[in-house]
């Protein structure tokens, strides 16, 4: 697992100073959707020099993903900026984190994969149980599925019926991974809640 | 930038919503250690106190012991709420070794004195378990109080901050029972409350991961902007 000894002075850009961030997203905390588009443009090519520089060996694709992984994280702990502090140590902390923590998983991920020199051609046992499998109520997932707005409906449909590819989906319906990401949290969620109510 | 992530963050700054950005590690400790007291209080209300309290209340001992448990867990209290700002000093995390070790001397000159008086062999450690109940109703409700505030900052620590949230509650609960519960032999309570205290900080801190992790943060986060 690579080190990662990220210093101040790696995310600090002289034209930029750092209390102008700290009042972008002081702006943003308060519902300044325009402020906040401002910050997240202008952070986001330093999140990425980060990630590039300690996860040289990715694919742009991955880079990009971690990326937007790390802004996803930035968003959804916003209130925990103390606009009375300095904004660069707290950006650099949560993307410092993110990193470690996908490298964790990166990590566990391959801990756990199995290198098969030959893949057996044809099944050389029978399937265990596949008639007696107990399945929830597909009607009822069916149709909690179809009550679902059109972006997360799509979601579903295409990442866990129809098991695409974040990549080959988010071509497919013209939208982004990271948007994605996002309509497909929202899904499981509202998913989760209906069947509950059924 | 590319455009997948100038579509990416359009959608996250037309999604977001205020936010009131959380108070300070130090008000957020002052606000759930307001409540702890208060919930302890009520208790105590309803529990009768130790029959001695009041011969009890003027050993400097007891005093000291009850001061550096307290002490603990506001120091733990306010390190956990640190864990969970990003950019904080992770030296806040040793916050509550101070007082701890004082929690601790304060139970040594007691433990020696009857370490002579008992010999090794016959040190005096049965404990009543009529107090486990107690432990668990004094500690369990703080600890749900820490966890459900926690879970509003950034899991950076989730082991960490998990182990500093269970020594708040616990050693802030401790203090409610030794109030209620008669013992007063060092070696026990060395053995049996603080060790029943590092015990539930351990438990907290392998559960940490679940309790604080980014998937969860994420999730409510989403549920919130919608």
């Amino acid at each position: 697992m690579t080190a990662i000894f990220l210093t101040d002075l790696e995310m600090t850009d002289s034209a930029t100073p750092d209390n102008h961030l700290g009042q972008l997203m002081q702006a943003a905390q308060s519902g300044d959707a325009e402020a906040y588009t401002q910050l997240l443009n202008e952070i986001t090519p330093r999140i990425r020099q980060i990630v590039r520089r300690y996860r040289y060996f990715m694919a742009a694709d991955a880079i990009e993903d971690l990326v937007q992984d790390i802004l996803l994280s930035v968003h959804s702990v916003r209130a925990t900026y103390d606009p009375s502090r300095p904004f660069m140590p707290w950006l650099l902390a949560i993307s410092r984190n993110r990193l470690a923590d996908g490298a964790r998983r990166y990590a566990r991920g391959t801990a756990h994969e199995v290198s098969v020199e030959s893949v057996e051609v044809t099944f050389s046992r029978g399937r265990a149980n596949t008639t007696l499998e107990a399945y929830g109520d597909s009607q009822a997932l069916e149709q909690a599925i179809a009550a679902l707005p059109p972006i997360q409906r799509d979601a579903i449909r295409m990442l866990k019926l129809g098991e695409m590819s974040l990549k080959e989906a988010a071509d497919a319906s013209n939208t982004t991974v990271g948007a994605l990401k996002i309509a497909t949290h929202r899904a499981m969620a509202a998913l989760r809640k209906l069947m509950k109510g059924q | 930038m590319t455009n997948s992530t100038e579509q990416f963050i359009r959608q996250l700054a037309q999604d977001a919503r205020p936010v009131r950005p959380l108070a300070r590690p130090h008000a957020r400790a002052a606000i759930w250690l307001a409540l702890t007291i208060a919930y302890i209080a009520l208790v105590l209300l309803v529990m009768p106190a130790r029959h001695d309290l009041s011969s009890t209340l003027s050993e400097p001992s007891f005093i000291i012991e009850q001061i550096a448990a307290l002490a603990t867990g506001v120091a733990a209290a306010v390190a956990a709420f640190a864990t969970v700002v990003p950019g904080q000093n992770r030296k806040w995390a040793l916050l509550p070794l101070f007082p701890f070790v004082i929690w601790l001397g304060s139970l040594g000159p007691g433990c020696m004195q009857e370490l002579r008086r008992f010999g090794l062999q016959a040190l005096p450690l049965q404990h009543s378990l009529w107090c486990f109940p107690f432990i668990v109703m004094l500690g369990a409700l703080p600890a749900i109080g820490m966890t459900v505030m926690l879970r509003r900052g950034a899991p950076l620590t989730p082991h960490i901050t998990a182990a500093l949230g269970g020594l708040a509650a616990a050693g802030i609960g401790n203090l409610g029972v030794r109030i209620i519960h008669p013992e007063d032999v060092s070696v026990m309570l060395l053995v049996w409350h603080v060790g029943g205290v590092m015990i539930l900080c351990a438990l907290a801190a392998s559960v940490g991961v679940y309790l604080f992790n980014w998937r969860a943060i994420v999730a409510a986060s989403q549920n919130t902007d919608r």
